[in-house]
């Protein structure tokens, strides 16, 4: 089973999950495109993946149109780890942004909400660490 | 005129969980909403990629103290996916009767403390009265007052007998009564009415672009629900409504909340009366997943909880990404505050049922002069009164 999302392709992975691969450069019409859905933004998940050099993002939808969730999947360089924001597109990923930032440092370009100590306690933050990273010593 | 700001938060003992919502009002409206968070990361995601998966279970439950049952439920249903392995259809029913007594529960205790907020104290000590009654059936059913702990891989721990049912029925007939009566509280007191319409009012269309969940989205009138939409456990069995109205304001949360109350009560009866026979306890504890992922979705009492589990193979989960509904319905709606009148936050903000302990201590900083003064949000309510 597939579902057409503008010029993207969301096949199906399990029951009422879809998923669409995408390049980092459509990320942001991808995700225009999801929400003309009737969707809302449910989570943001990165995935630290240190044997391939790549942070993995999974931008999770859930569409009330199709009642399925969609699933945008993005990777990131791991050493330059900057992606464009989608809050201006749906604020809703706002939690989502400065989460991935403040524990998987992960850049949000746009987003000047981004912190430290988001979410993160004092000393990791002075440490400079990411602690979902693989290799965070955490 | 002066804009002063008033941090409200971080830390309550009577609450939950830290965060601060940093009020800027000039005079009595508010001007800006910032919410400030952070206070006590506790590390459950790293902690649950450290641990097996069978103990993951136990940290996945202690991630709330309210809906730890629903916490349970995501979890294990996602990693008995990613196991293979389909649990018999008495531990659903199980699963499901603790779930829907906690929603029960969760919903009293948000619109008990509403009344409190709104000064209604009495109301306030007679809910959590009520709800008593609900915290009795729970430890009857799972041996816990408070955690459940009713989950296990495969199954339940414990089963229920029909000793337990006849308990269960005689005492859902008083709770379901107290309830219709707190519905009718709320929808004919003038003063209640007068205080939660208007609100704090989400409009449809900007409901789904602030991603907020549950009945907050669903008091917005958008009929979606984790239970029908995306049915787990003995949900797809067991009949009940989704509740929605239009309003979109605070009122209309609570009278969702109640309203939604009622329906699991009678869905706890459904349960209880048409449970089917077999076993519920599984004779042995599954240790291994299969790589994969899994996107686990379950409704809370407060929206939709989701856990995002990757396996690798193994013993432990190689990454868990929680997404609990407050972190939506907290962060999201900053800007539903503003043009609001001071008094008015502590009513919208209950109205979203955070999970979070700031409610209560409040300090007034006066920038002109730079006076602190340290007003309780009971007082704070009252201030639009006098």
């Amino acid at each position: 089973m597939e579902i057409n999302v503008g010029r993207f392709v969301f096949k199906e992975v399990s029951p009422r999950r879809y998923v669409a691969s995408v390049a980092l450069s459509e990320l942001r019409e991808a995700v225009g495109a999801v929400v003309m859905e009737d969707s809302y933004f449910s989570a943001l998940t990165a995935v630290d993946l240190p044997k391939d050099g790549k942070i993995e993002l999974d931008y999770v939808f859930w569409s009330i149109k199709h009642r399925v969730a969609l699933i945008i999947k993005v990777t990131v360089d791991r050493n330059n780890a900057v992606v464009p924001t989608v809050i201006d597109i749906v604020p809703g990923a706002l939690g989502g942004e400065l989460e991935a930032y403040d524990l998987m440092g992960v850049t949000f370009e746009g987003n000047n909400r981004l912190r430290r100590g988001f979410l993160a306690p004092e000393d990791m933050v002075e440490k400079g660490i990411y602690p979902l990273r693989k290799d965070s010593g955490v | 005129m002066v804009v002063v700001e008033i941090p409200i938060g971080p830390q309550h003992p009577a609450l939950h969980e830290p965060i601060m919502l940093k009020v800027r009002a000039e005079g009595e409206e508010v001007v800006e909403v910032s919410v400030n968070t952070g206070y006590n990361h506790r590390g459950v995601e790293k902690l649950l990629e450290k641990n097996s998966w069978v103990r993951g279970m136990y940290i996945a439950d202690r991630v709330c103290g309210i809906c730890n049952a629903v916490h349970m439920q995501t979890y294990v249903q996602g990693v008995e996916k990613l196991m293979d392995i389909e649990p018999p259809p008495r531990a659903n029913y199980i699963r499901t009767l603790v779930m829907e007594l906690e929603r029960i529960h969760s919903h009293m205790l948000v619109v008990a403390v509403m009344a409190e907020v709104i000064g209604f104290d009495t109301l306030f000590m007679m809910i959590m009265r009520d709800r008593e009654r609900v915290m009795y059936l729970k430890e009857l059913v799972t041996g816990n007052r408070v955690h459940a702990d009713i989950h296990m891989l495969g199954g339940v721990k414990r089963d229920i007998d029909e000793a337990k049912r006849d308990k269960i029925l005689k005492e859902l007939g008083v709770i379901e009564e107290r309830i219709k009566h707190y519905k009718k509280v709320f929808e004919t007191d003038y003063t209640i009415v007068k205080r939660l319409s208007e609100a704090g009012i989400i409009k449809r269309s900007e409901a789904l672009r602030l991603s907020i969940v549950g009945p907050t989205l669903r008091a917005s009138g958008i009929k979606s629900d984790v239970r029908s939409d995306d049915p787990y456990a003995a949900y797809p069995e067991v009949p009940f409504n989704v509740i929605s109205r239009d309003e979109g304001d605070s009122w209309a949360r609570m009278m969702v909340r109640l309203e939604e109350a009622l329906e699991s009560v009678n869905m706890v009866r459904y349960i209880v009366e048409k449970i089917p026979q077999g076993p519920a306890i599984p004779k042995a504890i599954p240790r291994a997943a299969k790589p994969g992922e899994v996107i686990s979705r379950v409704e809370a009492p407060r929206g939709e909880l989701l856990y995002h589990i990757i396996s690798i193979g193994g013993a432990n989960p190689y990454r868990v990404k929680i997404r609990t509904p407050s972190f939506l319905n907290i962060l999201n709606t900053e800007k539903v505050y503003i043009g609001h009148r001071l008094a008015d936050v502590p009513v919208i903000f209950v109205s979203y049922d955070p999970c979070i302990s700031c409610t209560e201590r409040v300090v007034v900083i006066d920038e002109k002069n730079g006076k602190k003064t340290y007003m309780s949000m009971r007082d704070l309510a009252k201030v639009r009164v006098e």
